[in-house]
């Protein structure tokens, strides 16, 4: 069967330190005023890092799933039939814990969760589960965009989620990941590390022969979508960013887009030293001279990391900026790192001079994903 | 000295007596073969040997023992060659259940987590661990199956493979057991999918 379907973003939502909302979630990072805070949520003594970006008043993580996808779903102003017709993909962390356990029964395992989002949300489709650290919700979007385009499915509603909770805080204090400066400066010279931060986001994508025949309006279009590896290191990314880079052209190619089209990299870095210099040499291969010209930030200096949700949350940040019309900021700027030979927006939104953007997560394992959308 | 990269286009990924599918998704259109299959334990296996930066738990020796197992049948001694195209796909519904409940007790207990805890806290680490010992530059796709394991793997190395970001793919499927001991685990190589 030959590719012919575009790919349609049709519906939104995000919660993040910044707000909940699309709205919210736009101001938050034109703002650029970074969301980090004391975590108040659990205990955080004996902790090298107490900080981090919460929203509050949160519910758990399956009732803030659940309401982003319906969220999602009314923006796409899905009836409950094309609900029924819709999948999930979901992105989470895969271990336990993700779901509320009534008093003296285990944890279920990440599987139920998809099946009572499925069930609550009325998702009648096929689910499928994301555990691939910190490109699981892009992996999801490039997962539902295929299949879409291939013509397999016609809506898929991929949700991702993560609150910032004790297990994985203690894990990246202990591994030292955490910005012990309490900012997160992305590419910046005397960048210290990461900070986590809440996402709990979903959008609807689908075909545009679905969206016409609903008359549902577009908000964007995934264009292209690349996924590669590394195979460089179990946790470390390769230093000149080949599996990043290799992501990053074939979602060029299946856009069929050169790099020049592109007006903004939403980038992945994380305000780690080595991270954001590796995604910096992967920008300089793709884009070659072109690279010091083109217009990126990395948000996660506003809303934190949401590890597997971030990739989304991004994806939506992005989107939103297109559709707006301005570039978002990147906070905790000091000065330049020549390692990082980059355009970074700072200080203020920039008008956005195409169209065309790309977002970039990158994870353990040498994972890598680049996604490319559209919105003319 | 490398192994060769893998060969052209070959039959489909589904085993015998499964669809790679589910019926909302295309079936494959040919008859299935895989490249290479390994288990653990198989006769005479006693327990994984350690892996060097993983602690505590059975999962990342188990995810190397099967994946090493099944790329020396095809490879026999690795790396492959850049440009291989090689993807990994970790299928686990429990994921690495031992190390999780231990961070969860130390947590619980105010204890302090060892940093290699850290490393191994998401399943892409030892997939990547992996990738990078035999060079697969491909993707990196960790699963929690809804339904079959298998199915949804193979379904996934499938698209991989159709979309073009990938020339073939280690499917591994692993469990612990319930009490965090070594369970079961599957490597399987698959090749290209054939269609019309």
């Amino acid at each position: 069967m030959a590719e012919r379907e575009t790919v349609r973003i049709t519906g939104t939502y995000a919660l993040s330190a910044l707000g909940r909302g699309a709205d919210a979630l736009l101001a938050g990072v034109l703002t650029g005023a970074p969301a980090f805070g004391p975590v108040r949520r659990f205990d955080t003594t004996g902790r090298r890092v107490t900080v981090a970006a919460t929203a509050p008043d949160v519910g758990t993580l399956a009732d803030e799933l659940a309401d982003a996808i319906d969220a999602a779903a009314g923006a796409a102003g899905l009836d409950r039939a094309g609900r029924a017709g819709s999948a999930l993909f979901l992105a989470t962390h895969g271990g336990p814990h993700s779901l509320p356990v009534p008093e003296g029964r285990d944890a279920p395992t990440v599987p139920a969760l998809a099946g009572h989002l499925a069930a609550r949300c009325g998702l009648g489709g096929r689910t499928r589960i994301y555990t691939t650290a910190c490109v699981s919700a892009s992996s999801a979007v490039a997962d539902a965009a295929a299949l879409i385009r291939r013509g397999d499915l016609e809506r898929v509603v991929v949700a991702a989620g993560y609150l910032v909770e004790p297990d994985q805080y203690a894990l990246f204090d202990a591994g030292r990941a955490l910005a012990a400066d309490g900012a997160v400066r992305p590419f910046s010279a005397g960048r210290k590390g990461l900070l986590l931060g809440d996402g709990v986001a979903a959008v609807v994508l689908e075909s545009a022969s679905a969206a016409a025949r609903r008359g549902a309006e577009t908000v964007a279009t995934v264009a292209g979508w690349g996924r590669a590896g590394d195979a460089y290191h179990a946790c470390q990314p390769h230093p000149e960013g080949l599996g990043l880079a290799r992501a990053v052209e074939a979602a060029l190619r299946r856009g069929g887009l050169p790099p020049e089209a592109v007006g903004y990299v939403n980038a992945n870095a994380t305000g780690t030293p080595f991270s954001d210099a590796s995604e910096a040499a992967a920008l300089t291969r793709v884009f070659g001279d072109g690279a010091g010209r083109l217009p990126v930030s990395s948000t996660k200096s506003v809303h934190g990391h949401a590890l597997e949700a971030s990739g989304l949350l991004e994806l939506l940040v992005t989107v939103l900026a297109l559709r707006h019309g301005k570039l978002p900021v990147t906070a905790g700027w000091l000065g330049p790192d020549p390692q990082c030979p980059l355009d970074v927006i700072r200080d203020a939104p920039r008008p956005a001079r195409t169209g065309h953007a790309l977002t970039l997560n990158a994870a353990f394992g040498g994972a890598n994903t680049a996604l490319l959308v559209s919105t003319s | 000295m490398t192994a060769s990269t893998p060969s052209p286009p070959r039959s489909c990924t589904s085993g015998p007596g499964e669809t790679g599918t589910t019926p909302a998704e295309r079936a494959p259109t040919a008859r299935s073969r895989n490249d290479a299959e390994a288990r653990w334990p198989e006769d005479g296996d006693e327990g994984p040997a350690g892996v060097p930066g993983f602690v505590h738990s059975a999962f990342a020796p188990l995810v190397v023992a099967v994946a090493e197992r099944c790329l020396a049948r095809r490879y026999g001694t690795g790396p492959l060659p850049p440009g291989n195209g090689t993807a990994v796909v970790l299928v686990s519904a429990g994921g690495d259940t031992a190390s999780a409940a231990h961070v969860r007790a130390a947590v619980d207990a105010g204890d302090r987590i060892g940093p290699l805890f850290f490393f191994q806290s998401v399943p892409n680490s030892v997939a990547g661990h992996v990738a990078a010992r035999w060079g697969l530059d491909g993707p990196v796709v960790c699963l929690s199956p809804t339904g079959d394991p298998r199915a949804e793997g193979e379904a996934e190395a499938d698209l991989l493979l159709h979309d073009g970001d990938a020339a073939q793919a280690l499917l591994i499927l692993i469990e612990l057991a319930s009490d965090g001991t070594p369970g079961e685990a599957t490597a399987v190589l698959l090749g290209e999918g054939t269609r019309q």
